[in-house]
């Protein structure tokens, strides 16, 4: 069977790839393991090629996965060397082999499943959630649709860690640099008109790593699969933080 | 390590690779070719110092530090040197606008990446004329 995509021509009807595999119990070095994996459709997308592997070639290969439609964020993964997510990757268009290993810079737990513990601890760090002083009003709390607007481009993060596992300022700072998911989310709550908090979030973001750190590298916003800016947004905060002073 | 739920202890996790694996956008390249040419201009100052004592000092000074910027060593120096100067103005500027808010989209920030990139091409060639 050969199957026509857009893009590149006529193509074999079998894919291959490489995947980044590491097993726990048996300790060792990560290898990188080579598969095959027929195209049964146009528009296949990466994860079914994932998906047939574990469902007909090799049961032990272990990545994470649920929506299948890019809104859950768990199946992001360096995929040629670039962040994304699986479910949302066309087939058509990857140069092959495929290879594909867990989010940079992360403990691996198993295969393509990394730990994510420190990347959720830096995102409750920035109390993600709505703070004010007034009372709760009796119906919800109104936006206009202007300030409403003013969160379009962050609220849509579905918290993948593909941007803030791309940054080479957090692969080396991660400790302490608190990545771009995370102040992207910080500047979604600096910015919603409902938020009172401003002020106080401003204060613990104004550190020299947690912060400061981003060196416009970009990256973040070159694999965001949502097609986020998280860039902006850290300027967006600096130039907050810097209007508060003058 | 020692896994939730379970009783059996792991060998430490590796951690996943980064740099060597992770595909160079333009962007990437214009970050860090920033912090590379500011490191060059750094030292490029001893060298300039010496340089200008040579310009101020003996006439054996003189003709010292003249047949050093006219050896191949000199003129490279002063090739980087020069690139160096105008790729860290050039982004500087772009680094700048992007801090007080414009050219942020995508589309500007690819664009200006390539754009500064280009300049630091076009001085190479010219300053590379013009030392050989």
């Amino acid at each position: 069977m050969t199957i026509r995509l857009s893009g590149v021509g006529i193509v074999s009807d079998m894919i291959h790839l490489q995947i980044y595999r590491y097993d726990p119990e048996k300790g060792g070095e990560p290898t990188m393991q080579s598969f095959e994996v027929p195209l049964t459709k146009p528009g296949m997308k990466l994860l079914d090629a994932l998906n047939h592997i574990k469902w007909n070639l090799d049961g032990t290969l272990t990545y994470r996965r649920s929506c299948g439609e890019g809104v859950c964020g768990s199946d992001g993964m360096n995929i040629n060397g670039v962040n994304g997510l699986a479910c949302i990757t066309p087939i058509a268009g990857l140069k092959q082999p495929i290879k594909i290993r867990p989010l940079p810079s992360m403990g691996v737990i198993r295969d393509l499943v990394v730990d994510m513990e420190h990347f959720f601890d830096q995102y409750r760090s920035i109390r993600p959630w709505l703070q004010s002083e007034t009372p709760v009003p009796e119906h919800e709390r109104l936006q206009t649709p202007e300030d409403r607007a003013e969160i379009d481009g962050s609220y849509e993060c579905v918290l993948c860690g593909c941007c803030t596992t791309s940054c080479p300022s957090w692969w080396w700072n991660g400790d302490r640099f608190l990545g771009p998911a995370a102040l992207l989310q910080a500047d979604r709550w600096i910015r919603d008109s409902r938020d009172e908090m401003a002020g106080e979030r401003l204060d613990q973001l104004e550190d020299a790593f947690k912060l400061y750190r981003c060196h416009q590298i970009m990256n973040c916003m070159e694999c965001c699969p949502k097609d986020l800016n998280p860039t902006k947004a850290i300027d967006h905060i600096k130039r907050t933080l810097l209007a508060r002073k003058s | 390590m020692q896994h939730k739920g379970s009783n059996r202890t792991y060998p430490p996790a590796p951690m996943s690779p980064r740099l060597s694996i992770y595909r160079w956008h333009i962007p990437m390249i214009a970050s860090i070719a920033h912090r590379a040419s500011g490191m060059a201009l750094i030292l490029f100052v001893p060298f300039y110092l010496w340089v200008l004592h040579g310009m101020t000092g003996t006439p054996e000074d003189f003709d010292q530090a003249v047949v050093l910027l006219h050896s191949p060593v000199g003129r490279l120096a002063l090739w980087i040197a020069d690139i160096a100067v105008v790729y860290h103005f050039c982004n500087g500027i772009r680094f700048l606008t992007l801090d007080a808010g414009w050219c942020e989209s995508q589309q500007m920030m690819r664009l200006s990446a390539r754009i500064v990139l280009f300049i630091a091409l076009l001085a190479a060639l010219f300053f590379g004329w013009l030392l050989w």
